[in-house]
């Protein structure tokens, strides 16, 4: 946060007024829905606002140094957000204890990222990289982890620094558009969705979320609080999930599957990835 | 920290403001109904920021944040009834508004490094992502049937 001045941030008027008219025009636009199959695709003034600003870099309204002012905002934003996440969650802490086992469990669910991409990743030849990209959603501390571990330039460091771009850039989009699709589509419940959507990111958590509110409206106050809840036992506990159990669990996986296309390789000749 | 709490203090309302206008035009809220309850967030967060910074605890000021609202929010707070009413008035999805209007102009000076990742790379991310959000909503169905709060 301290990389750009503050100052110049807050002088920088014409950074402002575009966010300011992009947020007018894309909420006065307003939401649609599109069905797909037996679901339906949100399509939120969130989403409308991302891609108009992702566009308007590539003209002469934003330069480099808007959208490097833009960085304190969108941090300084997120704390606003939590702040509203929190005072959602106070009403309604009896139902929280309620369902906290739910809630500490569903943690686990990062383990699928494990099982689901871990495999995809070796069969496209990555080798070490893998074990960066799959063994968490990479955010910030997970990234930290790896690049503590295995260091910033090693094979690890890649795969990581791989999905933490990708998550900065679409996580919250692609977060957005599969809750309101899933939870349409799927007979799963939108609360378990809800408690999904706390991957440890405010703005993944805010878009995701979103999207199955603007499906279930009548669900909003639940939705928020058990995404809200979800999403700081991941802040807070991410972390050591990782370090203790998701990247032990991918490196042995790894080293697994590797010890396997050797002996197929040793056997055949195979091809050379 | 003075002049840090001051800067904080102008880009929150500077977002603020961004927000107050999203929630205007998307859930008719006239903008001065909802400022009480912008003030309260923004009081909010400064607290938590103005903690991180003076508190020895490697904990990010969103730590602090979520905890110091949900407390005043809590039944048996007092005054968590004003603190619960204005704070309705802002919609969460005008909060998310600006935010990603902002990340979508700063993602801009990223899309070089995005651009070299290349296709196979992306592929996997998906898969990452589609992992974890349908890992979790699958764990977190079964539990909630079996205690049937679903």
């Amino acid at each position: 946060m301290e990389k750009v001045e503050l100052k110049t941030v807050i002088k920088d008027w014409r950074l402002h007024a575009i966010a300011f008219i992009l947020v007018a025009i894309t909420e006065a636009i307003g939401q649609f829905s599109i069905a797909v199959g037996p679901g339906v695709i949100l399509l939120l003034p969130m989403l409308y606002a991302f891609f108009l600003g992702l566009g308007l870099y590539f003209t002469p309204l934003i330069s480099e140094k808007n959208a490097k002012n833009a960085e304190p905002l969108i941090i300084l934003g997120v704390t606003l957000l939590i702040a509203k996440i929190g005072v959602t969650i106070g009403p309604q802490i009896e139902a929280i204890i309620a369902a906290g086992p739910a809630l500490l469990l569903q943690e686990l669910g990062n383990l699928g990222t494990i099982f689901l991409a871990l495999p995809l990743a070796v069969l496209l030849g990555f080798r070490r990289e893998s074990i960066g990209m799959t063994h968490s959603i990479a955010r910030e501390p997970n990234v930290g982890l790896i690049v503590n571990k295995f260091g910033f330039s090693s094979p690890e460091g890649r795969g990581v620094m791989a999905v933490y771009i990708f998550g900065t850039v679409f996580g919250a989009v692609f977060l957005g558009l599969i809750s309101g699709l899933l939870a349409t589509a799927t007979p799963l419940h939108p609360l378990s969705f809800a408690m999904a959507s706390g991957v440890g990111s405010g703005s993944m958590m805010a878009a995701a979320s979103g999207s199955l509110i603007g499906a279930y409206p009548e669900l909003e106050e639940q939705i928020v609080a058990f995404a809200g809840a979800s999403n700081l036992l991941s802040l807070s506990t991410g972390l050591y999930f990782s370090i203790f159990i998701g990247l032990p669990l991918t490196e042995k996986l790894y080293s697994i599957m590797m010890r396997r296309s050797e002996r197929k390789t040793a056997k055949g000749g195979g091809p050379n990835a | 920290m003075l002049k840090s709490v001051i800067e904080w203090t102008w880009v929150l309302c500077i977002f603020g403001v961004a927000a107050l206008i999203g929630n205007w035009f998307g859930m008719d809220v006239l903008p001065w109904e909802a400022i009480p309850g912008m003030l309260v967030l923004i009081a909010v967060s400064l607290v938590g920021l103005m903690l991180e910074k003076a508190l020895p605890f490697s904990m990010p000021a969103v730590g602090y944040i979520g905890i110091l609202a949900i407390i005043i929010s809590l039944p048996w707070f007092p005054g968590s009834d004003y603190v619960v009413a204005w704070t309705s008035q802002i919609g969460i999805l005008a909060l998310a508004t600006p935010i990603l209007a902002y990340a979508g102009i700063s993602v801009g000076s990223n899309w070089a490094d995005f651009r070299k990742l290349g296709f196979r790379s992306f592929l996997v991310a998906i898969t990452v992502f589609l992992g974890t959000f349908i890992g979790s909503a699958l764990i977190a169905e079964v539990i909630l049937r079996w205690q049937g709060i679903i």
